[in-house]
């Protein structure tokens, strides 16, 4: 087939460094029974260790932006970056210049740019461009937050670095693994439960005073931002359910309409899922959207003092 | 893709063969790239060397300093979509404790300041400084050994570390009822080393 | 790419009237896929899994006054506790061991130090202690639900340091 030959062309030694041994089906090779194995069965049987260091950027290249103009505004982002495909690598901060002059002003502008012209392999999650989605939630310049809300410094001089979410496992470069998070959020029931029906048999009403009681608890998009910026949630993650969750926990407890609060309250009554916040304060400090887990959680705690 | 809308691209990247690898590699320093035994898997059979064994530890262990307790690989308990479990309710350990805690705190508030303004405290006021003083260090070092200790990881270190806390807390307890009886109490001590 | 030509030559066999769709395409791109059963494929994503690191936190995430004001509260804690137990334990260990823990005997030692040494020990054992004391107080009143706000939180963050400062100073040097 045509097709074939195309195949069998591109198979030289030039692309040989870029195209592993278990793709390369057309070689068949006597001797070596492991050629044709996935990836993965090679790289399993060693496991590397979880808390590797990424290799810091003065070790790494950086690659620039193609003809740069003479009036560019130069500036250089450091961004982590890890490959699945390489499972036992290190990994490594990437250093990329961009001309801001080019680039739209908040740092997902930056790195679709960077995707687009520069490197292509780059990942990251994003959607809306609008700080809604909670997505592009990642560590910039050391601070958890919405890359699509963040604007790029405009100083050249000052070099900006671009994380994951501090603490999580790491799918690819940016995509942290969300699972755990999710799984606490469903622990907690996130609906409303009910066991009698509304009094005249139509809606669950309230009053607009325990409505007002919900605000800066619904507007919660789970972007994870806070809870991967407490301390506690970092070295105790499988048994603390973390400011977001604990927040979306007190949206419940303190809605009027729900009618199971205790059980609620008593699902947080042990000495780790919600008594592991020590008001370290990370969180309500780190929200890109204006919210204040901190003061959630104090209010669920007060709630659960005398009683 | 992108390099099909951009065919420049893609054709600049394969132009050098090492500079796409280390684009799109996170091997950086070539020694490790050619020594790496993974490496060597990936690449065709024909362009293999042969692995010296030497290389195959080294190049893993590329931590510089040891990590205390590092994080686990990852797993994740049941599948993704169920939700993780809901301990049952021990109000000893959770509101109750947390309740007692902060009576303790604010109950030395007064205890603490008290010397300050009055120059010491009689001996009644100042055993119920130590005793406060006691079980709010006991409290507090439990709450570091529930943080950095954890169950699943090390359960048999966790509980001597308990039980060393309250041993230890015993001892000082009859160290301070000892003090205060024999000697001159712990306010007392303070205000007259202070002023030496 | 390869699919690029594998789409071109369906299209001119799909052009030629009189021949049947060939499943060129498919044929190849067969090859090239795999079936996978659930179970198989959550066993590849649990092996997956092993591999992944951890992202940086404690060497990345930026200083600021929450979390280090709550570490620094710790950190005195165990400092004052870890001493008060050393204390206590050692007290009840100086007559078999034949050393002088009573008040007499370390005022004793004490007043003996030059003045230098007196007041560095003092402004030692005050920083940390005045410092527990008011970040306690603040603490305290986040129990109650009051001081929430950003704004609240670095301004009596700071206003913490300060006070520390001020008090050791003012009882190490002038008291």
């Amino acid at each position: 087939m045509a097709s074939t030959r195309a195949l069998c062309r591109l198979a030289t030694s030039r692309t040989a460094a870029v195209r592993p041994a278990v793709f390369a089906r057309g070689f068949a090779s006597v001797s070596d029974t492991k050629a044709r194995d996935p990836i993965s069965k090679a790289g399993e049987a060693l496991a590397p260790d979880a808390s590797r260091a990424p290799i810091p950027e003065s070790k790494t290249s950086t690659v620039k932006e193609a003809a740069p103009t003479k009036d560019a505004k130069m500036k250089t982002f450091h961004i982590y970056r890890w490959n699945p495909d390489e499972p036992t690598s290190k990994p490594k901060m990437q250093s990329y210049e961009l001309d801001l002059n080019k680039t739209g002003p908040m740092m997902l502008d930056a790195l679709i740019r960077i995707k687009n012209e520069i490197d292509p392999t780059l990942t990251f999650r994003r959607s809306c461009r609008e700080g809604i989605c909670g997505s592009c939630a990642m560590n910039i310049d050391g601070v958890n937050t919405l890359a699509c809300l963040c604007r790029i410094p405009t100083e050249e001089k000052k070099e900006s670095r671009i994380y994951p979410l501090p603490h999580m496992y790491i799918v690819k470069d940016l995509v942290p693994d969300m699972t755990i998070f999710y799984k606490q959020y469903r622990s907690v029931k996130p609906y409303l439960q009910r066991s009698t029906p509304a009094p005249d048999g139509r809606e669950y009403r309230q009053t607009k005073e325990d409505r007002k009681k919900l605000d800066g608890l619904y507007e919660c998009i789970l972007c994870a931002c806070c809870s991967t910026s407490c301390p506690s949630y970092w070295w105790n993650q499988e048994e603390y359910l973390g400011p977001a969750v604990l927040l979306q926990s007190y949206r419940w407890i303190a809605d009027s309409r729900d009618e199971k609060r205790a059980e609620r309250q008593d699902a947080l009554n042990n000495s780790m899922s919600l008594y592991r916040c020590h008001t370290i304060l990370n969180c309500s400090r780190t929200c890109p959207k204006g919210l204040n887990p901190a003061l959630a959680i104090a209010e669920i705690k007060k709630s659960m003092a005398f009683t | 893709m992108a390099s099909v809308m951009r065919p420049g691209l893609l054709r600049q990247s394969f132009a050098s063969p090492a500079a796409s690898q280390r684009v799109f590699s996170t091997f950086t320093s070539s020694a490790a790239r050619q020594s790496s035994p993974l490496i060597q898997q990936l690449r065709p059979a024909f362009a293999r060397d042969a692995v010296p064994k030497a290389t195959r530890i080294a190049a893993f262990h590329a931590t510089q300093r040891q990590q205390i307790l590092p994080p686990l690989p990852q797993k994740i308990e049941g599948s993704v979509n169920t939700a993780v479990p809901v301990p049952n309710p021990d109000y000893s350990h959770g509101s109750y404790h947390w309740s007692f805690e902060r009576l303790l705190a604010a109950g030395l508030v007064p205890l603490t300041v008290a010397p300050f303004a009055a120059g010491t405290l009689n001996p009644l006021t100042d055993s119920i400084l130590c005793a406060l003083l006691v079980l709010h260090s006991h409290i507090g070092f439990e709450s570091c050994i529930i943080d950095y200790f954890p169950e699943k990881r090390i359960p048999k270190l966790r509980v001597a570390a308990h039980w060393a806390l309250r041993i230890a807390t015993v001892g000082l307890g009859v160290a301070l009822y000892s003090f205060e009886t024999n000697d001159v109490g712990i306010t007392e001590l303070v205000a007259r080393l202070w002023h030496a | 790419m390869a699919s690029q030509r594998v789409f071109q030559l369906g299209l001119r066999r799909a052009a030629a009237p009189s021949f049947m769709i060939q499943p060129a395409g498919r044929m190849v791109q067969r090859r090239l896929a795999n079936t996978i059963s659930k179970e198989s494929g959550e066993e590849i994503l649990a092996k997956q899994r092993l591999h992944r690191p951890v992202s940086p936190h404690l060497s990345i995430y930026k200083p600021q006054i929450t979390w280090y004001a709550s570490g620094l509260n710790r950190v005195t804690a165990v400092i004052l506790s870890g001493g008060l137990y050393i204390f206590g334990i050692a007290y009840l260990a100086a007559p078999t061991l034949g050393w002088h823990l009573e008040s007499q005997s370390l005022v004793a030692a004490v007043a003996a130090w030059p003045l230098w040494a007196k007041a560095t020990a003092k402004f030692t054992v005050a920083m940390p202690f005045f410092f527990h004391c008011v970040n306690g107080l603040r603490h305290l009143a986040w129990d109650v639900g009051v001081g929430f706000k950003n704004a609240t939180v670095v301004r009596t963050g700071w206003t913490v340091v300060a006070a520390t400062f001020a008090l050791s100073a003012y009882y190490s040097f002038f008291h």
